[in-house]
């Protein structure tokens, strides 16, 4: 990726007229519902306005909006699923153990932001990770539960931190 | 700004020290040697505040393991089936910055918070009685460790803040921050870690603080408020009521700056919480839901001449109407 100067507000228009048209069809095929789809194409632009960027030609610009859509696709898809094994979770819970909807809230957007860091890492790297960060468990007892060395867990939770710091690392726009 | 800083050396480096010291625990020989990486250079201890973000994620789970552990596995059997819904779609590529908090903290706990036993995540508010019968409240952000044994009770508070109501016991009672250790009798108080600096309040009783470093003592009775460090203590000042109303969930403002408000509403809520610098002495006047930051935003707007702006969901600001 290359930073760049931004995209300046009549570029934006430009880029919004020329392209958000194929972009809300696009999804709407994939989403299989218009209203989703208006709702992540305008994601798509909002996103734009952020990170603003400068493309070469209409070309450059198309290909990257395809992966922004296709990225917001992933997202959305995401949501969905870990919003659903969520609200199943917690109805097969007691009713009385179940978190206040303020606590619900926090809870959910923080499970969808791990479940998209253990997306990028292998089973196993993930699985240890987890086990170290939300259970607590040392790394003599996940080497036990996973049947591998130590020396191997520790090299899983460097690799699954690596993994989540690149991703901190593209929000916050400081790789070089 | 930290636009560039970074290479993937940095980062691989960091992700090894967080594995090297959650391998030895409290280690003092391991802890040392992070220490000096993290003082030689002003880019391992930007890497290292996103191992703090990351690690916060987590605290904001705290006590949910077996329930994050039960949605991930669904998760995890929906993503297969999905797979044929997905089609062409490849997970790999930059994900999703919406709904993500990109948020920059700063760099300030060591690794002992992480493996506190109590934590509690940003916008929660968590009772706990101890042993004792001390009635305690942990701020959001907290991290606490709480160790009773023959002679004496010890808590270490690592980083955000607590509200103690000591029960009756023989042996006496220590609070240990990084500035220093606070000695109560009979009391209720309130200490908030905020890195080098620690703030001491008493709401009654008195609380004796001795400095880590110079060993300065300063006593303070009820309705004081005192801010100090390893070195040397400041002059103390009326105690804020604030400092314990967050026990309870709420804002009590009487004549606050609009500033000040939103500094209280930023310990409270992921994400950035900006505001146009000409608002800040506007005055708020009410009780506020400390732990519902939307709404309490949502209040003000309809009191004050001000515009909350919400860019992004974890991007909000407030300006002028």
């Amino acid at each position: 990726m290359t930073a760049s100067p931004g995209t300046a507000g009549s570029d934006l228009e430009n880029l919004y007229r020329a392209h958000h048209g194929w972009i809300r069809q696009w999804l709407q095929r994939k989403l299989g519902n218009a209203h989703d789809a208006a709702e992540l194409a305008q994601d798509v632009f909002v996103r734009l306005l952020t990170k603003p960027r400068a493309f070469n030609d209409h070309e450059h610009a198309r290909a990257y909006l395809g992966r922004m859509s296709r990225n917001a696709c992933v997202d959305f898809w995401r949501r969905r699923r870990v919003e659903q094994a969520y609200l199943d979770v917690l109805a097969a819970q007691p009713e009385q153990l179940a978190p206040s909807l303020e606590q619900q809230a926090v809870i959910l957007e923080t499970l969808e932001q791990l479940q998209a860091m253990f997306e990028r890492m292998p089973k196993r790297v993930a699985d240890a990770f987890s086990m170290a960060q939300l259970q607590g468990m040392k790394q003599r007892e996940i080497a036990e539960q996973l049947g591998v060395s130590e020396r191997s867990v520790n090299s899983y939770l460097a690799q699954a931190m690596y993994q989540c710091l690149l991703l901190e690392a593209e929000l916050d726009d400081s790789l070089a | 700004m930290s636009r560039g800083q970074l290479d993937h050396g940095v980062l691989q480096a960091a992700a090894g020290w967080f594995a090297r010291l959650h391998a030895a625990g409290h280690d003092a020989a391991t802890l040392a040697q992070w220490q000096a990486w993290l003082t030689e250079d002003a880019r391992h201890r930007l890497a290292w505040s996103y191992v703090e973000n990351i690690n916060q994620r987590f605290g904001n789970l705290d006590g949910q393991a077996e329930l994050a552990r039960q949605v991930f596995d669904n998760a995890r059997s929906h993503r297969q089936s999905r797979r044929a819904v997905l089609g062409s779609l490849c997970v790999a590529g930059a994900a999703g910055v919406l709904g993500w908090g990109g948020w920059q903290r700063g760099w300030v706990d060591s690794p002992r918070a992480w493996f506190a036993t109590y934590r509690t995540g940003l916008g929660d508010v968590r009772p706990l009685t101890l042993a004792d019968g001390s009635q305690l409240w942990l701020n959001g952000g907290t991290a606490l460790d709480v160790q009773f044994d023959e002679g004496v009770r010890q808590l270490r508070l690592y980083r955000g803040e607590i509200l103690i109501e000591t029960g009756e016991d023989s042996r006496p009672l220590f609070v240990e921050t990084r500035a220093g250790r606070m000695r109560p009798l009979g009391t209720r108080f309130s200490v908030r870690d905020q890195g080098l600096a620690t703030t001491l309040s008493v709401f009654a009783g008195s609380v004796q603080a001795t400095c880590a470093g110079s060993g300065v003592r300063t006593t303070l009775g009820a309705g004081q408020m005192l801010v100090f460090d390893a070195q040397q203590a400041g002059a103390s000042t009326a105690a804020q009521a604030l400092r314990q109303d967050w026990s309870r969930g709420v804002l009590v403002a009487e004549d606050m700056p609009l500033g000040q408000v939103v500094d209280v509403l930023r310990e409270h809520r992921h994400g950035h919480l900006g505001i146009d610098p000409v608002l800040n002495n506007l005055r708020a006047v009410g009780t506020f839901p400390l732990l519902d930051t939307d709404r309490t935003l949502a209040m003000l707007e309809r009191a004050l001449p001000i515009r909350v702006v919400r860019t992004l969901p974890w991007w909000v600001s407030i300006e002028a109407r």
